[in-house]
């Protein structure tokens, strides 16, 4: 890789550490290799790569390479080969104060610290208002208003406003900042929507085409967006939501930005709703409904009335919780002023039970409750491993993130923090640890089927010739998922404990950590993490989120996830994931709708569904070029299914069968 | 009491979102039921995918109640629980108490029965149950009780005696050549809509969904020998819409 740095890239290299360079440039290798089909191409690509430390980000947006399309009503160009140094880790996946940025001015923000930046991001608008003068853009008039517009006063028309947030946005992705978030678009926009309805120079028609645009101009660099996986952008729209009195936010934006992406049927940028049992119009969820009846994936249903408290008793202030958004894939964050970084790392339950698993002498008559108690030992000196990992965390120096951060205008977020500086991670492998004490109580102590030596023996072995084990294992009625008592005390047991060891965590901001019941990483993960007693066997994928492997009756699982424990630090994210069947929501569409209303009245946290048929999907495995289009919901993103790789294909299948009751 | 499954999220048992509970044993043969695990009164063994296990659980009045309540919020628009089978009429004397407890709390009841049972049962259920959700099969005398087993002269009692009562019927028809579909049966059907008219008629093509439940009981399964064409269905439809009757093909 040195070589080939040293070959493509024009950059002295000096003898401090090179790593860095060589990470980044990784990075950028990998994405534009989704573009090119031959090394050979890409690599010749590569030559032109530029990287620029992160104390000189100007100095990139000053070289910036401009392009625009010509039947556009927006202007919008990254220039993928220019990027920073990541010396540190780079604040990401979070989202931007872009109402502030709407109603100030480039200039309202100059001050002696930032002159450079500013100038270079005028700089950027004037290079980017002298190709648009020599292009065919049908709109260029238009588009050169509300690019000076940007330099010189507030946003003055919806379509100005919403110009300038993809500018903004531009300049993130070319500064290096990951899945960045949208936010409250519907709410943001409401005012200059409403003025240019009023004024006559808008009607819903043209909004509709402006949305349009919008959609397709953010999904326009999908390849280069897309963090681990491809439709892995982080490109969320948040809508809707309660208001601090109760009432239930919404207007025709939020009808607007929904039906758009019902018609226009791409993966990227995806939305979600914030859904209330107060007041919120049947309409709504109806076309919400309907949205996801297409199979695209969205709306992820996120519900106030359970998150909003949470929030508050976390600490966040009232005002703020009630203006949440989330990070890229369901972690609830306040917008505007915050470093929050909700997906640091991912921990796994599974990892401390399998540890003590190896290392206890089982041979010892140890009761259920000793069991569980060693569980908490091994999983207290986990969590302590993930403090130190959250501890060595640096953060990069970054000017125009402080520049779009409300109070951070004098020193740099990475240094002096933000408003709110909490930490978060994800997690995985609850399930299997919840089913695996449940089946050791059944099958070791109550029917004294095997020994917990024999059982772990098996498993220690990958259940090589014990399929029957696996079978016993698997096949069992109470498990994670299902409505029952114990099980769910003994889930609610296990996070309050985590709970518990978390409040003694702060971070060098003095932030505080908080964690989830979903999670990226239940394939590559579960790469890692061997076979255990809940029948799974060596590097299978664990489950998804909150989900079962069985045919469970959604009602049943929203019962069983809506008396999970979600307070304290635990609400990082806990999102229930079904799959349905394409004509069950056609075949029960008003019953379907009774569902999610009375879903959001019991209690849910969120909520996706993956709408699709395991036939297609086989279908598509085979033959991929039939199906170009077929999107699928991954993890808290949706994709081309035919961009996924294989493991993940699998996945889909298997729980499409299982759904369907084929398996 | 003895069941087989508690089906909570169910959507295709009368109104709005239910639990059905299914109590096993039935006093029919149909060679097409689709609950085959249902016909015996006892507990059966089973042996699916080289697992096995055993068809009937023995709930008690306390637990049935227990599970029917955990959905509760859910039957808020119109839903409920529903007794299925098997025919559940022949366990109404054993039910009664939870039907009662039931009716107290508000909670929506419908069952589904063939009705070949003694009067004195309908009796008892008429006090409790919002919806009957009744099966038409083989109108005939003969061929009810040379095919099913059963007596069509006491379903017809009991018809009579439900409808004095109450108009809150679906009647579903399961159509499968030439048992219950056939020019005679389908005749006798229409004549019997005319007279009795209810809140829907839900018409649907027998499957084959219930081959592995067959198989794991060491079954076999009818084979149907000729398929009812969607022209076919349709006309049904539209027949039985000529008496002014909501009527619904269902594809469960």
């Amino acid at each position: 890789m040195k070589k080939i740095i040293k070959k493509y890239l024009k950059i002295v290299l000096t003898k401090t550490n090179i790593l860095p360079y060589i990470n980044t440039f990784k990075k950028i290798y990998n994405k534009h290799k989704r573009l090119y089909k031959t090394k050979k191409e890409t690599l010749k690509k590569l030559k032109q790569i530029r990287l620029y430390k992160s104390k000189n980000i100007y100095k990139l947006i000053n070289n910036t390479k401009v392009e625009v399309d010509i039947n556009n009503h927006f202007v919008y160009s990254i220039d993928t080969l220019k990027q920073p140094i990541e010396t540190n880790r780079i604040i990401g996946n979070i989202t931007v104060d872009y109402e502030r940025l709407l109603n100030t001015s480039l200039s309202d923000f100059e001050n002696e610290n930032n002159k450079k930046l500013i100038d270079s991001l005028k700089r950027l608008i004037n290079k980017i208002e002298k190709e648009i003068k020599n292009s065919n853009n049908k709109y260029k008039e238009k588009i050169l208003e509300n690019l000076e517009e940007i330099k010189t006063s507030k946003a003055t028309t919806l379509y100005s406003g919403m110009q300038r947030i993809l500018f903004y946005n531009q300049v993130l992705w070319q500064t290096g900042h990951r899945l960045n978030g949208l936010g409250r678009l519907d709410k943001i926009l409401q005012s200059l929507y409403e003025q240019d309805i009023k004024k006559n120079i808008l009607t819903k028609e043209n909004t509709k085409e402006l949305i349009t645009d919008f959609y397709l101009t953010l999904h326009k660099y999908y390849w280069f967006k897309s963090n681990v996986l491809m439709g892995d952008t982080g490109q969320i729209i948040i809508l809707g939501g309660k208001n601090d009195d109760d009432t239930y936010f919404y207007n025709e934006l939020t009808y607007i930005f929904i039906e758009t992406i019902k018609e226009l049927q791409i993966p990227d940028p995806k939305i979600l709703l914030r859904v209330s049992s107060n007041n919120m119009p049947k309409d709504l969820i109806e076309l919400a409904v309907k949205c996801i009846q297409t199979g695209i994936g969205c709306p992820l249903f996120s519900n106030d009335d359970v998150i909003i408290p949470k929030l508050i008793d976390f600490g966040y202030e009232k005002q703020d919780a009630y203006n949440y958004v989330t990070a890229a894939c369901w972690e609830p964050i306040i917008p505007k002023y915050s470093l929050d970084q909700t997906n640091i790392m991912t921990i796994n339950f599974l990892k401390p039970f399998n540890k003590m698993l190896a290392n206890e002498d089982l041979n010892k008559n140890y009761t259920i409750g000793e069991i569980l108690q060693k569980y908490t030992n091994y999983l207290k000196d986990y969590c302590n491993e993930v403090f130190c990992t959250l501890n060595k965390i640096e953060w990069q120096f970054d000017s125009y993130l402080s520049l779009l951060t409300s109070g951070c205008e004098l020193e740099d977020i990475s240094i002096k923090g933000a408003k709110y500086n909490h930490y978060g991670v994800n997690s995985v492998g609850l399930a299997s640890v919840v089913n695996s004490i449940i089946n050791i109580k059944k099958f070791v102590f109550d029917e004294q089927k095997y020994t917990l030596e024999e059982l772990n023996n098996a498993r220690k072995n990958n259940f090589n010739e014990r399929n029957d084990i696996v079978d016993v294992l698997k096949n069992t009625e109470n498990k994670y998922g299902v409505d029952n008592e114990e099980i769910i005390n003994l889930t609610n047991y296990i996070t309050g404990f985590v709970d518990t060891i978390f409040s003694e965590y702060r971070n060098k901001f003095n932030g505080k950590l908080k964690f989830g019941l979903s999670s990226p990483s239940y394939i590559t993960e579960a790469e890692e993490t061997d076979a255990s007693l809940d029948g799974r066997k060596d590097k299978e994928p664990f489950t998804v989120h909150i989900s079962t492997d069985s045919s469970n009756a959604y009602t049943e699982l929203i019962q069983f996830a809506s008396k999970l424990n979600y307070s304290g630090h635990r609400f990082n994210g806990n999102v229930v994931d079904f799959i349905v069947a394409p004509d069950f929501i056609e075949n029960n569409f008003q019953k379907f709708i009774d569902f999610i209303t009375l879903s959001i009245k019991v209690g849910f946290f969120q909520m996706q569904m993956n709408v699709l048929s395991s036939k297609t999907l086989i279908e598509a495995k085979l033959h991929p070029e039939q199906f170009p289009n077929l999107i699928v919901r991954v993890w808290g993103f949706s994709a081309y299914f035919k961009d996924l790789p294989e493991e993940y294909k699998e996945v889909i299948i298997q729980r499409a069968l299982k759904n369907e009751g084929k398996m | 009491m003895l069941i087989t499954n508690i089906q909570r999220f169910s959507l295709n048992d009368g109104p709005g979102i239910r639990t059905t509970i299914f109590l096993k044993g039935c006093n029919l043969n149909c060679q097409w039921c689709a609950n085959p695990e249902n016909i015996s009164f006892e507990k059966e063994k089973y042996i699916k995918n080289n697992i096995e296990g055993i068809y009937g659980k023995n709930v008690t009045l306390n637990e049935l109640e227990k599970e029917i309540l955990k959905d509760k919020i859910y039957y808020e628009t119109g839903g409920g629980v529903t007794f299925s089978g098997g025919e559940p009429l022949l366990h109404i004397n054993e039910l009664e108490p939870l039907l009662k407890r039931l009716k107290k709390q508000k909670i929506n009841m419908c069952i589904e029965t063939a009705l070949m049972v003694s009067q004195e049962n309908i009796k008892v259920v008429l006090q409790y149950i919002d919806t009957f959700i009744i099966d038409i099969k083989i109108l005939d005398t003969n061929n009810c009780k040379k095919i099913i087993g059963g007596d069509i002269n006491l379903y017809m009692k009991n018809i009579q005696t439900i409808f004095e009562q109450t108009q809150q019927v679906i009647f579903r028809i399961p159509l499968i050549k030439p048992y219950t579909y056939n020019k005679q049966n389908l005749c006798k059907i229409y004549e019997f809509l005319d007279k009795y008219k209810p809140l829907k008629v839900e018409i649907f093509k027998t499957h084959n969904l219930a081959k592995s439940k067959y198989e794991s009981l060491n079954k076999k399964m009818i084979k149907i020998e000729e398929e009812i064409s969607k022209a076919e269905i349709e006309e049904i439809k539209t027949n039985i819409a000529k008496f002014n009757i909501n009527v619904e093909i269902c594809t469960f």
